[in-house]
């Protein structure tokens, strides 16, 4: 998928951070992520390394040939690596191109109770039910 | 004037609706890209919820805002009502349309547990067509008086109606 820029919260938070950054010393706390309901996160590394480890235990019970564990392996492993190459807070938001680093772990956690919810479902298998053969067609 | 053809998003789409028939393959029937590149994503009743939430958690369809849930009612066909799901990712600036399908007497999975938005909408869909939804919260009567009997959007409904105000 083509990522965009979130929007609007960039520009303003960036700036506010980018001032926050410069002056104070590098490694201290950011006041505010700008996002209304997110705080700011202490330690973001571990937070994801943790997520990220837990994830991988999940799907590590998924049938080895099944789509959704390839990819999403793919995904966690690259995201891991960059936050384990990559010790500047900034520069990790800028590498993995989605939003803010509190953003990111938003995501590591809804990936980690979505991946525990695939293994009840396991949509890996064939297709239930084929559809009546005039269910989709259109003009009717 | 016509519009133009976008043929890179016309195949960003194509790609992502494959990726998603790749990995769900137990719900998904059928996955189609429209003309105007609008991405339509056919599902089993029983896959909605298991559909709806992948696309609002994974990370590469963080489809997290449900912009719409309508049904359509086409009489002739053996399951009357197709519902229909219209999803927004503010991540990645990209619409999908999720549909599925039920007859007048089979209900099916409430999209609430997913989405809070789609609380009021089920209940139009349940008040005007008739499609009754397992495990709302509160499903009755949203826009029709209070003791209205019949389904007004249904094809069979005259536009009339059955009784004289």
């Amino acid at each position: 998928m083509r990522p965009a820029t979130p929007w609007p919260a960039v520009p303003a938070a960036a700036w506010g951070r980018g001032l926050a950054r410069s002056a104070a010393m590098a490694g201290a706390l950011r006041k505010t992520t700008g996002l209304v309901g997110l705080a700011v996160a202490e330690n973001p590394h571990e937070r994801l390394r943790i997520l990220y480890t837990k994830i991988l235990g999940v799907l590590q019970n998924i049938p080895k040939d099944a789509a959704y564990r390839k990819y999403t392996e793919q995904i966690v492993n690259q995201r891991f690596n960059l936050v384990q190459t990559e010790t500047d807070v900034q520069k990790l938001q800028d590498k993995l191109n989605s939003g803010h680093i509190e953003e990111v772990i938003v995501q590591a956690e809804n990936e980690l109770s979505l991946a525990r919810k695939m293994l009840q479902w396991k949509p890996w298998e064939p297709l239930i039910e084929e559809p009546p053969s005039d269910q989709w067609r259109w003009p009717v | 004037t016509v519009r133009p053809k976008n043929e890179v998003e016309q195949k960003q789409l194509c790609a992502f609706g494959e990726y998603m028939a790749e990995i769900l393959p137990k719900y998904i029937q059928q996955a189609q890209v429209t003309c105007f590149n609008e991405l339509e994503l056919l599902i089993h009743p029983d896959g909605i919820i298991p559909v709806l939430t992948f696309l609002r958690d994974h990370t590469n369809a963080q489809f997290k805002s449900l912009a719409d849930l309508t049904a359509v009612d086409v009489p002739s066909r053996q399951y009357r009502f197709e519902i229909v799901y219209n999803l927004l990712s503010l991540r990645f600036n990209s619409r999908i349309r999720v549909k599925t399908y039920t007859d007048e007497l089979t209900p099916v999975d409430s999209a609430v547990s997913v989405h809070k938005a789609a609380n009021w909408y089920e209940r139009e869909v349940w008040d005007m067509y008739g499609v009754f939804f397992a495990n709302h919260p509160d499903l009755r009567r949203i826009l029709t008086d209070y003791g209205f009997e019949g389904h007004p959007f249904r094809k069979d409904f005259p536009l009339s109606g059955y009784v004289e105000v």
